[in-house]
């Protein structure tokens, strides 16, 4: 017979609740109080911090405070997101038993691969893309991310249903286009969402159906429905009086301006070539990049895909990392040159830091 | 020194094994932690790293420091019970350092122990630290360290 693991729903949440939740499940988890579990989540208005963030860098806090939407830090790794009504969260509690190893990234590619073919029973072609995404035809779908403690892990990730773009280039700090129309579209060409692609909003039970079956086939379990404990909540009660506080939301902070936007633009034979990008001054680090222009890139998704592989990139690895990603693939881009996209961000990244803007 | 799978033990550490982390006892009587070659290896490239502050006390085996790698985000586990009296501040802005020279400029911090003598009784140092990593290797099916 097949091990028994819990799926549980705990529904629409503030921040706080469900980032205290995290903590109470992981620790339950950690100290063989409960069975490895799937949960289903939903978070009312949120921005949501990766764990070493800082909220002055990473979002816009003055349109986050006009318009109610609640900041809290994850106790999870990865970057800052925009999460709403809008989206599905699902998360794994697991022991490392579960997974056989103790590789952490491998660990994290086979729980998305799980989750991808979860999200393509429902009618289009997920797939993960390292290190932390699942996408569709280069568009992220689901951004993942995980914690651990001791022989215990939580993974986590999202699922965009029905999701406004729009408002994500608001609450984050993003080096997208100035114009909202652009930089909507060019969004639009980046990330995906169930409803656009199917035409039709799906149904949540069926996603939460697809997920659960396809972590069975994948752990070779079966899952039964249940309950939080007690133990979870005395553990969920102690989280929440940490985690819904400032000193918790404040944990990191670091000024805006030491995480500027830079751009830089150049002509070259195959178009024009712009790209913006948030740079992080302490680490020399590139966090992440935005290429427009008028050129002419096939397919569209080697844009996304650069765009993924550059992230949190150094300086000094840079054009080693372009030229590694596009001698990996094939992409027609007419006259543009791998060594076009290495001129353009080394132009960027060399403007004197009196004239970035924060 | 130590190499088990490729990864590096320092004979003159003591080693807690299951939460793999180092200390060293200093002569003015102050330990620093660290992690092992081996955890580095396990989380891949560090990306971020937050030690307590100065001043805080941390409790056998819990949290001294919080590493991200991936996209995961874990604890590093002090080996000793004691105070934290200093941070390496230059992870800050190069946390891979703990990838490359765990055992050096990636130390993490220095504490003030409080019960030295009882705490490092647990811990395992020389060639029973290197097989007791090298029994934990083969059970968690790791293939080494890269050079």
């Amino acid at each position: 017979m097949s091990e028994m693991w819990r799926v549980i729903d705990t529904g629409l949440r503030p921040a706080a609740q469900n980032i205290a939740l995290n903590r109470a499940l992981l620790e339950a988890r950690q100290a063989e109080e409960i069975p490895s579990t799937l949960r289903f989540l939903r978070f009312a208005p949120s921005a949501l911090l990766g764990y070493h963030q800082s909220a002055e860098q990473e979002l816009n806090l003055d349109y986050c405070r006009a318009h109610n939407i609640a900041i809290q830090r994850r106790i999870t790794g990865g970057g800052a997101i925009y999460f709403d009504e809008t989206q599905l969260g699902w998360e794994l509690y697991l022991h490392k038993r579960d997974v056989g190893t103790a590789d952490m990234q491998a660990i994290a590619k086979r729980i998305c691969h799980a989750a991808a073919t979860a999200i393509s029973a429902l009618g289009v072609d997920a797939r993960y893309r390292p290190r932390n995404d699942i996408e569709v035809d280069g568009r992220k779908i689901s951004g993942t991310g995980g914690a651990f403690d001791g022989d215990a892990l939580l993974y986590q990730g999202t699922l965009l249903i029905d999701f406004d773009v729009g408002k994500m280039l608001r609450v984050l700090r993003i080096p997208a286009e100035k114009s909202s129309d652009k930089a909507i579209a060019s969004a639009r060409e980046r990330v995906a969402n169930l409803k656009d692609l199917l035409g039709r909003r799906p149904d949540l039970a069926l996603i939460r159906n697809n997920l659960t079956e396809a972590f069975e086939s994948e752990f070779g379990v079966e899952f039964h429905e249940g309950d939080l404990t007690l133990t979870e909540h005395a553990r969920y009660r102690i989280a929440l009086a940490e985690i819904d506080t400032h000193d918790w939301i404040n944990l990191v902070r670091r000024p805006a301006s030491d995480m500027p936007v830079y751009e830089a633009a150049q002509k070259f034979a195959g178009g024009t070539l712009r790209v913006s990008l948030t740079y992080d001054r302490l680490k020399h680090r590139i966090r992440q990049a935005w290429f427009t222009g008028d050129i002419f890139v096939s397919p569209r998704r080697a844009i996304a895909d650069l765009e993924a592989a550059l992230r949190d990139t150094s300086v000094e690895r840079l054009e080693h990392n372009i030229r590694t990603f596009f001698a990996g693939r094939q992409a027609d881009m007419l006259s543009l040159t791998p060594d076009d996209f290495v001129a353009v961000m080394q132009l960027a990244v060399k403007q004197p830091i009196a004239a970035s803007s924060s | 020194m130590a190499s088990v799978k490729g990864c590096n033990f320092p004979d003159d550490l003591y080693y807690n094994v299951g939460n793999n982390v180092w200390v060293r006892r200093e002569a003015d009587g102050s330990v620093v932690i660290g992690m092992t070659a081996y955890a580095a290896a396990l989380a891949g490239r560090i990306v971020s790293c937050t030690p307590k502050k100065v001043g805080r006390s941390i409790e056998l085996n819990k949290s001294a420091v919080t590493v991200e790698s991936g996209k995961w985000v874990g604890p590093v586990k002090s080996p000793v019970a004691g105070e934290v009296v200093a941070v390496n501040n230059a992870l800050a802005s190069a946390p891979a350092t703990i990838n490359s020279d765990p055992y050096g400029s990636g130390w993490m911090v220095r504490l003030k122990p409080g019960n030295w003598d009882a705490d490092s009784a647990a811990l395992v140092t020389g060639t029973a630290a290197a097989s007791a990593f090298e029994a934990k290797m083969t059970a968690e099916g790791f293939a080494g360290c890269q050079s």
